[in-house]
């Protein structure tokens, strides 16, 4: 098996199209085992039932934002260490140095293409391959 | 009560809660999509024009694109107070302007609108698109009024999605 399918991510984001194309990005370089969230309250209950190796979250979300998401993770002893990928539509320098404070591993600028989002991925977690 | 208006552009989107507040464009191919909450009296509208070629990016890079404009929107309302099970849109535009030369821009954009819409359980209430002319645009977020012109009159019958209420003449302003 490829290290792609031993990994498990978890996809937050509100926008039902947006979490289907990352996950469709996911699946295109044979990430297969993908949890799904539609907001900061929703991931963390599902990282407390089932630990992933990796969280991509929108950063633009109504109630809780992909900052105040990670700032949740990183605060809770089992997830404190779980990568964290940040989707967002500005990456102006302010966002990602506020990411960096609370242990961000890299971020994703959208519109983003499936190249980038593998990319992106293998700069956290290593090759895919 | 004097309008405050709002003119936004290709790639740009605005929001409102105030009854004053109305949000105008023009409109060739290009759609734009109203949102708004009726019970919350907010609302937006946005301005897209998909890539028409996504080059070594991947054919799914328009559906990107335009994914992104359209979250911008439904963000900015739902921040502003609206509830997503409410919201309720209008579509414009998505003329074929340009005859002839290869895949109608317009019909693209309208395909994209209702797409997306669709896979995120918002209805379309309204909606005035195809054809061959452009449009004015005008909408007021806080009641989700819309109002639109044709820039020029239509020099041949189009067939509209659904239909029309009243007798209006081609050329002047329809309420959506």
């Amino acid at each position: 098996m490829t290290f792609a399918r031993h990994l498990k991510v978890l996809v937050v984001d509100d926008t039902t199209v947006s979490r289907m194309l990352v996950c469709d990005g996911l699946w295109s370089f044979g990430v297969k085992d993908v949890l799904i969230a539609q907001d900061g309250d929703q991931a963390l209950k599902m990282l407390m039932q089932t630990p992933c190796h990796l969280v991509i979250s929108d950063y633009n979300m109504p109630k809780m934002n992909g900052i105040e998401l990670l700032k949740a993770v990183r605060a809770y002893a089992p997830t404190k260490n779980t990568g964290f990928i940040l989707v967002t539509g500005k990456g102006d320098k302010a966002l990602i140095d506020e990411g960096r404070k609370y242990g961000l591993n890299n971020f994703l600028l959208k519109p983003f293409t499936n190249d980038g989002l593998r990319n992106c991925l293998e700069k956290v977690v290593g090759k895919l391959t | 009560m004097s309008d405050e208006r709002v003119n936004i552009v290709q790639g740009e989107f605005a929001v409102g809660d105030k009854p004053e507040v109305v949000i105008q464009t023009l409109l060739g191919s290009c759609v734009a999509v109203c949102a708004f909450d009726p019970v919350a009296g907010v609302g937006g509208m946005n301005h897209f024009l998909l890539p028409g070629d996504s080059g070594s990016k991947g054919v799914d890079y328009t559906v990107r694109h335009g994914a992104y404009l359209m979250e911008l929107l439904i963000n900015g309302i739902l921040k502003r107070g609206a509830d997503r099970k409410r919201l309720n849109a209008k579509i414009f535009g998505g003329a074929n302007t340009v005859k002839g030369i290869g895949e109608p821009i317009g019909q693209k954009n309208i395909d994209f609108a209702r797409r997306y819409l669709g896979a995120e359980m918002i209805p379309i209430v309204s909606e005035s698109v195809g054809g061959s002319v452009g449009r004015r645009l005008k909408f007021w977020p806080a009641s989700g009024r819309a109002q639109q012109a044709y820039i020029a009159p239509p020099k041949e019958e189009f067939t509209l999605p659904y239909q029309k209420v009243g007798n209006a003449k081609a050329g002047e302003i329809e309420l959506f």
